[in-house]
């Protein structure tokens, strides 16, 4: 029967796991993520889950354990955090250009120096060019149904991509929420076991996998792979109005609106602290100022069209960066430039700016919230943004 | 989309199907700037060309009772030369021979 639990995001990912019924897991422990692998170890360890459970030596040998397992044949799952997912990086790009649809759970963590263990999204956007599909979740439920969409979007033979799915660490990796559990049943319908077909290691047909290859032949397996990402939004669609009809669920496959209706303003982001923007956006309300929240739920593919035409509705749109790129045409964030790309052909578009938040793992409270919706405000009153970037908390 | 010419078509992912002897798919050996020449007068078949090559490209033809050199895979590091015992080996530059490979017509 399908049930509600009280669940961490890392333990509603787990969950997630079990029912999509893996058949390798390599962990190597680093916080925030890591209780997850803790969750499926005792869920292997009880025989609720018959699944290999390797431990890696580091989190290079996770992807690599990951990248095989995958080659052979098996639905396989690995994870991590903050600095492991950059110890990883160099095992990203074979696996996609492999065409392997692994899955890497991502629980942010702030980069180091100086070890700070907090959320933020620059450990897993450094790796949103490797050929990923990616996307965030703003609640252990949105966690747990990701860690589902995303199998049988990268399994899909269309696609046969790899996937990051990513949540904040600590906001949503670790505080409990409710989380609806469907039936096994209603996930064996919407998630049948993998097949690789023939892409799969065989002694009786052997072929190498990752082998070098000529520069001749890099830009055509780079256009394999570019085509694969270019067919992924039509399968996620699919796979999206699926997951909503067998779950009973209601998820939009690119962005997420609320009270968007009538809105001058709005607050554009991805990932935890969108929970907290909505308190903010009601708040609002109440007080007369139209603002809304737009949510992101993938940024590989970067839903081009869906954003330019939803953005294009409103009159001012704040991007709220939850992670760094020093020196970059925006001098702050990775959506803002990806945001004003999209809306660039749009006629009369909508004033954009962004504003860096939440880095090192620093709640955004409300006041932060207000604070931006006065610069938007100010903005829409003089017809410009005077810049680009505001630091939240960091100025006045 | 992309309009690829049938030839120049790679197999999805990128997978190779395994050597059974050679690569076919990888030939490696277009880059060399010299290339090892034996005079067999002098080579007693101490098979040290055969153990040092680091892509095997001296093999024992023991019908013929010499050492075979593979240019497909050759890329003219001349560790053979260094360690043939009988001098038989000697070096001889790559462009002197009307087959030889022009390095930068193909980078690989």
């Amino acid at each position: 029967m399908a049930k509600e639990m009280t669940l961490s995001g890392c333990a509603a990912s787990a969950q997630a796991v079990k029912m999509a019924k893996v058949d390798v897991i390599c962990s190597y422990p680093i916080r925030p993520y890591t209780a997850a692998m803790m969750e499926l170890a005792k869920m292997v360890n009880e025989g609720e889950l018959d699944a290999e459970f390797v431990h890696g030596e580091g989190e290079h040998a996770q992807l690599a354990v990951v990248y095989g397992a995958s080659a052979a044949g098996a639905r396989v799952f690995t994870g991590s955090s903050g600095v492991g997912v950059t110890y990883a990086f160099e095992n990203y790009s074979p696996i996609s250009g492999g065409r392997l649809p692994v899955q890497m759970m991502i629980a942010d963590r702030a980069l180091d120096p100086p070890g700070d263990f907090g959320s933020e999204h620059t450990d897993a956007m450094s790796a949103r060019d490797q050929g990923w599909i990616m996307g965030w979740a703003e609640t252990p439920q949105e966690a747990f149904d990701n860690h589902l969409i995303n199998y049988r979007i990268g399994e899909d033979k269309r696609v046969m991509l790899p996937q990051f799915v990513c949540q904040d660490g600590y906001f949503v990796s670790h505080i409990p929420d409710k989380v609806k559990l469907p039936d096994q049943a209603q996930v064996d319908e919407f998630l049948p076991p993998y097949d690789p077909g023939n892409h799969v290691l065989d002694p009786k047909k052997p072929f190498s996998h990752g082998p070098q290859i000529r520069p001749d032949q890099g830009a055509i397996m780079d256009s394999q792979r570019a085509e694969a990402m270019l067919a992924a939004p039509a399968v996620i669609e699919e796979v999206i109005d699926s997951y909503n009809r067998i779950m009973g669920r209601s998820y939009s496959p690119w962005v997420e609106e609320f009270m968007t209706d009538g809105a001058e303003i709005v607050f554009f982001m991805q990932g935890a602290h969108a929970a907290t923007a909505r308190h903010a956006v009601r708040h609002l309300r109440d007080q007369g100022v139209k603002a809304g929240l737009v949510k992101l739920r993938f940024v590989r593919p970067w839903p081009t069209k869906a954003v330019a035409e939803t953005l294009a509705r409103f009159k001012a749109v704040g991007v709220i960066e939850t992670s760094t790129s020093y020196g970059g045409s925006m001098r702050g964030g990775n959506l803002l430039a990806e945001t004003r790309a999209s809306l660039y052909d749009v006629p009369g578009r909508p004033l954009t700016t962004s504003f860096m938040a939440g880095l090192g793992g620093e709640v955004v409270p409300l006041k932060e919230f207000y604070w931006m919706a006065q610069k938007l405000t100010d903005g829409l009153k003089a017809g410009r943004m005077e810049k680009s970037v505001y630091w939240a908390g960091l100025e006045h | 989309m992309f309009d690829i010419p049938k030839e120049s078509q790679v197999p999805f992912g990128c997978v190779t199907p395994a050597p059974v002897g050679e690569q076919p798919m990888m030939i490696t050996g277009n880059w060399r700037e010299y290339r090892p020449v034996i005079d067999h007068e002098k080579c007693n078949l101490c098979m040290n060309c055969v153990a040092f090559c680091p892509d095997a490209c001296w093999q024992l033809d023991a019908a013929e009772e010499t050492v075979a050199w593979n240019a497909k895979y050759c890329k003219g590091c001349l560790v053979c030369v260094n360690e043939c015992s009988t001098d038989a080996l000697s070096k001889a530059y790559e462009l002197d021979f009307p087959d030889g490979v022009v390095r930068l017509e193909k980078p690989f």
